[in-house]
């Protein structure tokens, strides 16, 4: 079954990079949401849930760490996975994110295979 | 503090993950000075902090910064580019070399903070961090066709 996918980012640009990279990874997803920050995601997940969540750390308003905490109190996510997607790449961090409820975690730079790599068990 | 010897190739290996993973450039050094940026070019910097504090800017020429935007998004060379796009994808760039080196430096500096990265465009653009900072700047070409600098300016916390 096709799922769903929303890449969360302050940066339209890495957003569209990330999107061109799940597709070379070979993944399709039936739809696709965008949201600037944690804040606008938490919005756009209340009203229209997602299957999975690409999520940036460092961004304004809400940073993706919050994000996760958030999402994790909502019913509406309880079934959402969220991939985090960062240059941080600090053990404790990577821990922390986790352990408040993250399924995933890709550093930046990545590759196609990075994607599949850490999709593809949430894809069935 | 580290070396600057080390922290040149820590910063060239850092660019060079980043360029070969996500825009396919080759990144070269050269032995030569380094050539001087002209005309139009855009510096995207991002700033640290923690045990050790700092900046770290990419400069380019704005063709150049185009090229590898355009590479990032996998756009032909002929589709037209937005500047405010183009600024996005250089700050990017920064944001995405300044975590590569991080990880690199982080036995030494496990507690350093980078923030949102910034770009501006402009002529003869430099980065500067005032006169206790420690400049380290690093010259290379990408695709042997444009010139890049990438300079790491820092001071430790406690200096």
């Amino acid at each position: 079954m096709a799922k769903s996918l929303m890449i969360v980012d302050d940066s339209a640009t890495m957003r569209k990079i990330i999107m061109r990279t799940v597709r070379m990874s070979g993944l399709e997803f039936n739809r696709t949401e965008e949201a600037g920050n944690g804040k606008e995601a938490l919005e756009k997940l209340q009203a229209s849930p997602v299957d999975i969540v690409l999520c940036d750390i460092n961004m304004p308003e809400m940073s993706g760490t919050e994000m996760v905490k958030e999402a994790r109190k909502l019913d509406c996510c309880n079934a959402t996975k969220i991939i985090m997607v960062s240059t941080e790449s600090a053990d404790d961090l990577i821990n922390g994110v986790m352990s408040d409820g993250a399924n995933g975690y890709i550093t930046k730079p990545f590759t196609p295979e990075k994607f599949q790599e850490k999709l593809a068990p949430f894809m069935n | 503090m580290p070396e600057q010897m080390t922290l040149s190739d820590t910063v060239i290996e850092a660019a060079r993950e980043v360029f070969e993973t996500m825009i396919f450039m080759d990144v070269e050094t050269s032995s030569e000075a380094c050539p001087t940026i002209t005309g139009q070019a855009l510096l995207g910097s991002i700033t640290f902090k923690g045990n050790l504090e700092g900046c770290l800017a990419v400069c380019v020429s704005q063709s150049c910064a185009e090229r590898i935007a355009k590479n990032m998004l996998g756009m032909e060379p002929e589709e037209p580019l937005s500047l405010e796009d183009t600024c996005d994808a250089i700050g990017e760039v920064a944001n995405m070399v300044m975590g590569s080196i991080k990880t690199r430096l982080q036995d030494i500096y496990p507690a350093v903070e980078v923030s949102i990265p910034s770009v501006i465009t402009g002529r003869e653009l430099k980065n500067t961090l005032g006169e206790k900072a420690v400049k380290t700047v690093v010259c290379a070409w990408l695709d042997e066709q444009d010139a890049v600098e990438f300079s790491f300016l820092y001071r430790e916390a406690n200096a």
